[in-house]
């Protein structure tokens, strides 16, 4: 299955990189990675494409957890 | 207590508030009154300005030691562990440690010394990326860049690894920040716990029409119990609703042992009475657990009857291994608060006889299967110790390593607080045993503590030994000594066929000579007689002492889910020959793996 990611994050150090490993170890590939920094310098919205077997809440609940995490949606793409 | 705004002052020399000092204030602002560590050369502005501070430091002898005591003093308290260690490899020594407390949630704050910003990404001496490496086994992680960042990092910190579902924080600190002026900041004010959520009403209706439903219900509670210190509110639940508990663990204790509806463990070495409850039920509620692979067998085939009723207040464990049929997330307390008396009523309007004989049928099965003493034989029995020692010290804190001697305790030992029983449960970390009995002492030097230890696992951190010593800790220390590294021993007589490999330890040194050399009183004993006068002897023994029991090396852990197998496919020592031998174990195909290792 394939999933379409939209994460909002503190620009915050380390959190892209919370992000992707988080969305790998729990077994998910990203296929398309898109983001940039908000204008006021601190947030991102991050836009990713990943697919993996697992069902989505159970990343979504996960992504959910991490400090620089925002918000999350994942939706079925 | 309020941080002083003063410069400490040691000797005739008087500090600058560099952000070393504020930090050492900030951590006594936080209620920090001990913490464990070890210096170097990044951190060695802080251990400067712990110099003449009111905090208790205890200079353990290996860094992992600093992490497990934190751990230990943690899970025995319920409050902030805090351990400090050296850039480099004072930072890498503490991961297991950091690691455990993530895996079975124990709050935490690390702070690691981190060489001066300017040299940070320029492979100077003892610079390692320790926020990269931590990332996955942390709650969160920071480098304070600008020691202005120090008070929203510090209060975050704490903030983080009290909220919610507890777990480690890392702060690392370069050195230049350690020295950098700190004299206009702030003193520092801790900052509030967050709200825990309410269950959502809708929520608990569903719980409530799935349990008022059930014939043949089972409660499975885990360790969520401890942290949302809803200890009391499960003994009330389970007292309200009489359904039939089965315990993971990190829950032992949540019921008392001998609390008629406690059917014990549940799990690969769980009781028979636990597994095929679970395995018959036909509602299974489960209560701030998460379906943990040790605990579910096969988990394709865990609970085939059962609809779920799932309790916890991270979201996150709803629905991750197991469709939840009714989900219920938010503070424990209340949700079992306020499912106790609708479900005590609905369950004694409905179904009334039939629960009544599942009870009496689960009863039954305890009773049949309940673990026996009496072994016969001149060797030791390492059960009956156990147990034995249980009743003489009823009210002990048990730091326990890992490997069969670990599940011996979580079978044996009479456990009636969960707080009372410090275990490596999901990292299962060998090592863990000592150094967490010393974080248990320090944070009650009036408990009793007991460490059960492994000959495999006291030689990870036999050096700890010495700061049992140097601090006059009355832990005692039970060394089960099978000549072996005994559970990796009894997988490969179980599943490989009997081809021992690496397991064999028949030259562990002497452990009482050893034991002697640290300065700390020792005995052994090799006989089952002796065993009542030698436990007498340990614990009657004013400071620190260690009484080496020789064991069997055959003695194997029963019962016994085999890998790959369902929880009610339980072996005893009976079943043995009926084992497909050398194929479960040894051909693990990529999704039975997880299954395929021991501890
Ligand atoms: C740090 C670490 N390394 C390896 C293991 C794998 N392991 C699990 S139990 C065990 C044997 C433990 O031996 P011992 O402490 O003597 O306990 P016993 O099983 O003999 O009671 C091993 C090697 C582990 N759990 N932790
Ligand atoms: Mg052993």
């Amino acid at each position: 299955m394939r999933y379409r990611l939209d994460l909002t994050l503190r620009h915050a150090e380390g959190a892209l990189a919370r992000v992707l490993g988080a969305t790998e170890r729990r077994g998910f590939r990203p296929l398309s990675v898109d983001g940039e920094a908000q204008p006021d310098g601190d947030r991102w919205h991050l836009c990713m494409t990943v697919e993996g077997e697992r069902g989505e809440q159970v990343l979504e609940g996960q992504l959910a957890k991490l400090y620089d995490c925002l918000a999350v949606q994942v939706s079925p793409c | 207590m309020d941080a002083p705004a003063q410069p400490m002052e040691s000797g005739a020399t008087t500090r600058a508030r560099n952000g070393a000092c504020w930090l050492v204030d900030a951590l006594v602002a936080e209620g920090v009154d001990t913490l464990f560590g070890y210096p170097g050369g990044a951190i060695m502005p802080f251990y400067d300005a712990l110099h003449g501070a009111p905090l208790r430091h205890v200079l353990v002898r290996h860094e992992q030691g600093a992490a497990f005591a934190a751990n230990g003093y943690a899970r025995a308290s319920g409050r902030v562990g805090v351990c400090v260690a050296t850039s480099g490899p004072g930072a890498s020594n503490l991961v297991t440690g950091i690691a455990d407390a993530m895996l079975d949630s124990v709050p935490m704050v690390v702070i690691t010394g981190q060489v001066a910003t300017g040299l940070m990404g320029t492979d100077a001496f003892q610079e390692l990326d320790v926020f990269g490496m931590t990332m996955p086994m942390v709650k969160h992680g920071f480098i304070a860049r600008r020691v202005d960042e120090l008070p929203r990092l510090v209060g975050e910190a704490f903030r983080i690894a009290r909220s919610g579902r507890p777990g480690p924080v890392l702060i690392d600190l370069p050195k230049d920040v350690q020295l950098a002026c700190a004299a206009h900041l702030p003193a520092h004010a801790p900052s509030p716990v967050d709200a825990v959520p309410r269950p959502a009403d809708a929520s608990l209706h569903e719980a409530l029409a799935l349990i008022s439903q059930a014939r043949r219900p089972v409660v499975y509670g885990g360790g969520g119990i401890v942290l949302g210190d809803a200890v009391r509110d499960f003994r009330t639940f389970v007292d309200a609703t009489q359904m039939p508990a089965v315990l993971t663990l990190k829950a032992l204790g949540a019921l008392p042992s001998e609390h008629p509806l406690n059917l014990g463990m549940l799990g690969m070495h769980g009781s028979r009475a636990a597994n095929t409850a679970v395995q018959e039920c036909d509602v299974l509620v489960v209560v701030g657990a998460r379906f943990d692979d040790r605990a579910t067998g096969k988990l394709a085939e865990f609970a085939p009857f059962a609809r779920v009723v799932h309790m916890d207040l991270d979201a996150g464990e709803i629905g991750k291994l197991r469709h939840a049929d009714a989900g219920v997330r938010g503070d424990l307390r209340r949700t079992l608060a306020a499912l106790t008396l609708p479900c005590a009523a609905q369950l004694h309007a409905r179904h009334g006889e039939a629960r009544r004989q599942w009870r009496a049928l689960c009863q039954q099965r305890a009773r049949a299967h309940a673990a026996r003493y009496d072994a016969p034989g001149d060797a030791v029995h390492a059960p009956s110790l156990l147990r034995r020692l249980s009743t003489l010290a009823p009210s002990a804190i048990v730091a326990c390593d890992v490997g069969q001697h670990q599940m011996w305790v979580a079978q044996h030992w009479r456990f009636d607080d969960p707080r009372r029983h410090l275990t490596s449960g999901a990292l299962g970390a060998m090592g863990f045993g000592l150094p967490a009995a010393i974080g248990a002492q320090m944070q009650d030097p009036r408990a009793q503590v007991i460490c059960v230890s492994g000959d495999g696992s006291f030689l990870m951190n036999v050096q700890e030994l010495a700061t049992l010593r140097r601090y006059g800790l009355p832990v005692k220390i039970v060394l089960l000594d099978n000549r072996a590294l005994g559970m990796v021993r009894q997988w490969q007589e179980l599943f490989f066929d009997r081809r021992y490999s690496e397991i064999d330890l028949s030259d562990n040194p002497d452990f009482v000579a050893v034991a002697r050399a640290f300065g700390i009183e020792a005995r052994r004993v090799e006989r089952a007689g002796d065993v009542g006068a030698a436990l007498e002897v340990l614990l009657a023994a004013r400071g620190p002492a260690l009484l080496h029991v020789a064991i069997d090396t055959g003695a194997n852990v029963w019962p016994l889910v085999p890998p790959n197998h369902n929880n009610a496919q339980m072996l005893d020592a009976d079943d043995v020959a009926s084992l497909p031998l050398a194929t479960t174990g040894s051909e693990p195909t990529p999704t039975e793996d997880s299954h395929a290792l021991p501890a």
